[in-house]
This record gives C-alpha cells, sequence and structure tokens, in this order.
C-alpha cells in the first residue's frame, strides 16, 4: 500500500493539516525512525492512515500536550524522529516550557505538526485561535518555523523536516481551503522565500493563508497598472534574509502579511531586520492587539483586514504614502 | 552470598558517603548549593551507577546504555559527584560547580558527559524517560529509563499526564524513582500543599509501587533488583529520605535546601562525613 502523488493531492484537500499526515505516510516508508505522536489529533492531521499502517510506530498520548513534547523528546534522544500532531494554540501555548526546555534547548530533532493555527478554528473563540504562536516559536535558539501557504507546500516542507537538526514548527491551517499559490514544479526549500509575482513597486511579504490573499491583491494591483513582487516567506525562522533586503532595496515598500498578532511574527521578524539593516517604508497586515472576536474564518480574519481587501489597502496606503 | 551482599553494601556505603563529601566541595566551589536535595538523592545515585546502570563511563553515548534522567535537577551536585567517581568526567569538574561558562551549574546539562537530558524545570523528566523507554521498545533494544523526581515536584501536573501514558502504554522498561524528603523550597509539604498518600495515588495510576528507606543501602540495592516490580507495568519507587541526609546541621531543613557554603561550613560538613 504505497500513495501516489495524485493519491496524497487528491487526499489532502487543498488543507495543509491533512497534507502533513499525508507526507507522514510517505516518510513511514521512506525511514524507519519515523515515529508518530497523537495528542488526541488523529482525524485533524489527517493520520489515520499512518496508524493502519505503522501501528507500532504510532503513540497516542491523549489530551496532553506537555506528556506528548516530552515523550517526543525522549524519542528522539533514542535516534527515532518524532513528529509530534497536535493543535497549534494548545502545543505552543501550554507546552511552551516543554518546548522550550525539552525541544529547543536539548536541540532535539522533533516536527511539530501544529494545525488549526490562526483564526482558523474562528468559532471556537479565543481560546482557540492560535495568533501568537509564530511570536512564541521564533523567540526560541534551534527553532525552526515554518509556515506552509498550501496543500503542496506542506507535503514537501514535513518531508524536508527529515534534513533539519534540531527542532521545527509547521504551522498548519483548519478546515477551510488553502489555494494552491504556485505550480507544484516550483521548488520548495526551508528558508528560502519563493517569489511567485515579479514587481519592483513594492513587495508583498505573506505567509501561510495570507499568501493567496497577497497574490490576488497582485493581480489587482497589476490591472491598475501597479507591480507588486509577491513573496511566500514560509521559514519565518530562519528568516531568507537576502530576499527580504532584495526586496527592500529595489521596491522600497513592503507590506507584510500574515494570520497573526501584529506583534512577534512575520511582520516582527520583517522590521527587525529591516530597522537595523536597510530602513524601509512598511505596512503590516495582521491581528492587532485584540483577542480576535467568535466567527466563520474568512469573516473574523476580513473584520481584522486579513484579506484581499486588507492587502490592498495596506498597499494602497503604504504607495500613496511613498508619492 | 551474604558475605558478597554485605561487601557490596559496604562498597556502596563508602561510594555514597564521598558523593556526599564530593557534592559539598563542589557546594563550596560555586559559594551556594542546593545541599538538602543533592544529599536525599545520594545513597540512591550511588546504587543506580555503582550498583544498577548498566553505563560505559569512557562511552557516555553507548546506545544500549541504561538511561537516567534526573528530574529534580536541584540535585545536579549530588549527579556531578557520582559522574566523576564514576569516571564519565574529570575529578576537577566538581571545583567548576557554578563557574563561568562551565557544564556543570546549578541543574543538569547535556554539555556534561552522562547527563542525558537539561532538566531542573520541574515536572519534565518522566515524560522525557518515557520517551527514552518507548524509544527502546520502538526499536528493539533492552535497556532500562530510571528517572528521580522530588516528592515536591509532584506539585507539577505534568507528572500525572506522563504517570497516566506510561501506565497506559505498560511500560516494564521505565522505573520512577520519588525521593520523598518532604521539604521543599518554602518548608514541609504539608504546610504548603500536601502529597500524600504518594504510595495510593501511583498505585492509582495503574504503577507497581514499593516503599522503601531511601537511606538504607539494602532496601535500596534489593529494590532496584527486584524491577521490573511488575511485569508490564512501570516501577515506582518511593523512597523516604531525609533532606540534607549526612551532615546534622542541613538534615530535615528548608533552610538547607538551598544555601550559601563557606569554608567553615564546608569543613563542619566533611568533619561529619568521615572519608570511608
Amino acid at each position: 500500500m504505497s500513495t501516489t502523488p495524485a493519491d496524497w493531492r487528491e487526499k489532502s484537500a487543498n488543507q495543509t493539516r491533512l497534507a502533513f499526515g499525508q507526507a507522514l505516510l510517505e516518510l513511514g516508508e521512506i525511514d524507519i525512525d519515523t515515529v508518530v505522536v497523537s495528542a488526541d489529533t488523529q482525524d485533524l492531521l489527517g493520520i489515520r492512515p499512518y496508524i493502519a499502517r505503522f501501528p507500532k510506530r504510532f503513540l497516542e498520548m491523549g489530551i496532553a500536550e506537555q506528556n506528548a513534547i516530552g515523550v517526543a523528546s525522549g524519542l528522539a534522544t533514542t535516534g527515532l524522529h518524532p513528529f509530534v500532531c497536535a493543535y497549534a494554540p494548545f502545543i505552543t501555548a501550554r507546552s511552551m516550557e516543554q518546548v522550550r526546555n525539552d525541544l529547543a534547548y536539548a536541540r532535539q530533532r522533533v516536527v511539530i505538526g501544529a494545525a488549526a493555527s490562526g483564526v482558523s478554528l474562528g468559532v471556537a473563540g479565543g481560546t482557540h485561535h492560535a495568533v501568537e504562536d509564530l511570536a512564541l516559536m521564533r523567540s526560541l535558539p534551534n527553532m525552526t518555523v515554518i509556515v506552509p501557504a498550501d496543500a503542496e507546500s506542506a507535503y514537501r516542507a514535513t518531508l524536508a523536516t527529515r534534513d533539519i537538526d534540531g527542532p521545527v514548527y509547521l504551522r498548519l491551517g483548519g478546515r477551510v481551503e488553502e489555494p494552491p499559490v504556485a505550480e507544484s514544479s516550483v521548488p520548495f526549500v526551508p528558508g528560502r522565500a519563493r517569489t511567485l509575482r515579479a514587481g519592483n513597486d513594492l513587495a508583498i511579504i505573506a505567509c501561510g493563508a495570507l499568501v493567496h490573499m497577497a497574490l490576488v491583491a497582485a493581480d489587482t494591483l497589476a490591472s491598475e497598472g501597479v507591480h507588486a513582487r509577491v513573496l511566500d516567506m514560509h521559514t519565518i525562522k530562519p528568516l531568507d534574509r537576502d530576499a527580504i533586503l532584495t526586496a527592500a532595496a529595489e521596491t522600497g515598500c513592503i507590506v507584510t502579511a500574515e494570520e497573526h498578532h501584529l506583534t512577534g511574527g512575520l511582520g516582527g521578524a520583517v522590521a527587525e531586520l529591516l530597522a537595523l539593516e536597510h530602513p524601509t517604508h512598511m505596512r503590516m497586515v495582521g491581528l492587532p492587539d485584540v483577542f480576535a472576536t467568535v466567527g466563520p474564518t474568512p469573516r473574523v480574519r476580513a473584520k481584522y483586514g486579513m484579506s484581499v481587501e486588507g492587502i490592498l489597502g495596506a498597499c494602497r496606503e503604504l504607495l500613496g504614502a511613498r508619492r | 552470598m551474604q558475605q558478597t551482599r554485605d561487601a557490596l553494601i559496604l562498597r556502596l556505603e563508602n561510594a555514597a558517603r564521598q558523593v556526599r563529601r564530593d557534592l559539598w566541595r563542589a557546594l563550596r566551589a560555586g559559594g551556594s548549593g542546593h545541599a538538602g536535595g543533592s544529599s536525599s538523592a545520594a545513597d540512591i545515585l550511588a546504587a543506580l551507577y555503582f550498583h544498577r546502570l548498566r553505563v560505559r563511563p569512557t562511552e557516555p553515548a553507548w546506545p544500549d546504555r541504561d538511561r537516567f534522567v534526573l528530574s529534580k535537577g536541584h540535585a545536579n551536585a549530588a549527579l556531578g559527584a557520582v559522574l566523576a567517581q564514576a569516571g564519565f568526567i574529570d575529578d576537577a569538574m566538581l571545583d567548576r560547580f557554578y563557574g563561568f561558562e562551565s557544564p556543570f551549574a546549578m541543574h543538569p546539562d547535556m554539555k556534561l558527559p552522562g547527563v542525558e537530558m537539561n532538566t531542573g524545570a520541574l515536572g519534565h523528566g518522566l515524560a522525557i524517560a518515557m520517551g527514552m523507554a518507548l524509544g527502546a521498545r520502538i526499536r528493539g533494544q533492552d535497556f532500562h529509563t530510571f528517572v528521580m523526581v522530588g516528592d515536591g515536584e509532584l506539585h507539577e501536573g505534568s507528572n500525572w499526564e506522563a504517570a497516566m501514558a506510561a501506565s497506559h502504554q505498560r511500560l516494564g522498561n521505565l522505573t520512577l524513582i520519588v525521593d520523598s524528603n518532604r521539604i521543599a523550597q518554602s518548608g514541609p509539604l504539608p504546610e504548603l500543599v500536601n502529597v500524600e498518600p504518594l504510595a495510593d495515588k501511583w498505585r492509582a495510576f495503574g504503577w507497581a509501587v514499593r516503599e522503601i528507606d531511601g537511606h538504607d543501602m539494602g532496601a535500596i540495592v534489593d529494590a532496584l533488583a527486584a524491577l521490573p516490580l511488575e511485569a508490564d507495568r512501570p516501577s515506582a519507587i518511593i523512597a523516604h529520605t531525609v533532606k540534607g541526609k549526612g551532615v546534622s546541621f542541613a538534615e530535615d531543613t528548608y533552610l538547607w535546601h538551598s544555601n550559601n557554603v563557606d569554608d567553615a561550613i564546608l569543613a563542619r560538613a566533611l568533619a561529619e562525613l568521615e572519608a570511608p
């Protein structure tokens, strides 16, 4: 029972969380050190096929995120490569000390597949929104932080974690579809941003679900004669400094877009870099300093400007201010 | 046979006394440290490292070694003393306790040969040890994993997440040792948050339990020889100990959870811990 490429694409259903589960199925086949740890998240990350295929390399730890991280750290000391399946809001905030000490400080080769990030659990309310997870994970030495924008990226990022020495936080979405942002022929290399649109009038640096919105916004701007560069900044840490500094130098206008608080996430990372090395006019799209309201994910995103219109507004405001 | 056992116990008691002398020496080098919890753990650590653990001091990363995780990481002076006496590290390392850029500090650090995990933040070690035990099972290795926690540490809820999962996983290759010295940083546990009845708690979580006097070397050796206490269950050895054991002025008081150690205090301590 092996999956074909067509299989996994279909079964991922344009959702990064399910692509992660499909990638685990492939990893199980090619690497006997793969072990999957669940925190009562078997369907959330689509790992039932993996469990059926590799029952001895699967561990259900129940609704106990701190324990799941500690166990994964212990597993990694024996040479295994653990993949922890969890809810983004809980595995980060609740298990922060385990992630910090047991994974990052001990530099363990453990991958956290964190689904339901951002406001993807919109109707669940503020307790279930993960809108500070990038800030938390990005603050840890040794940690790699990746935010795939679509299923293809998530699948490839999961496979690519085999070559990463140290813990990886893989930020995945929820049940809202994440449309493809690039042809499958476009390479995906952790740590290297992908330029999905060329342009020198301004640059939109986005991650996750906001990448697709940025592309739509760029198309609208193009129809108005404004050529926006769009960077898929899928790796928040280590940040692709060259891509950002080049975009800043060549466009002079940077808009960041993410499904995360405006503090500490992608926008913060870009701003830190540019403030020190190439001060550049910026606007940031993301959640302001509030707990987000309850509602269907697209509406919650839109309320706070995490939308095509929000990105367009930020771009136009920035261009207007620059003129 | 009895003679052999007597000789073993005498050897381990002498080793434990040397551990205590060395840990006080480290505390003096650091100027302060956790005398109480280090001393209460000393006999058990000696029995583990000089009798029970299958380890190779000259090959600390040997894949088939038994694992020991000191979850109550503030007892690191005792762990360092044991690692030095066992030959994992140079004896001179004991004089670098709390030193600038030293791998031997207040809490265990994997940079020190023989240390399996960075610990000290309480409530982490049991889950990590469970992961090691699960790793042994998945990889088909026969090593045993030991983890030592303090009884005060059991205030941390993460221990009970791990307790539940470890018995569910039927981890006969995992042993928890509770260094039950009954005193935490601020005072006696019954005055802070009571943790008793400990044995009943672990049994209720599905563990096989034995209670021992944690300073009776014969009882320690017997308990370690009886592992696993029951097939297919994780074992919990609840060791009743005395905080600061071996040095009268440090015994059974929260004041010596951590305290300053100068030359005079060291001399008083060593006078009570005569060399074997």
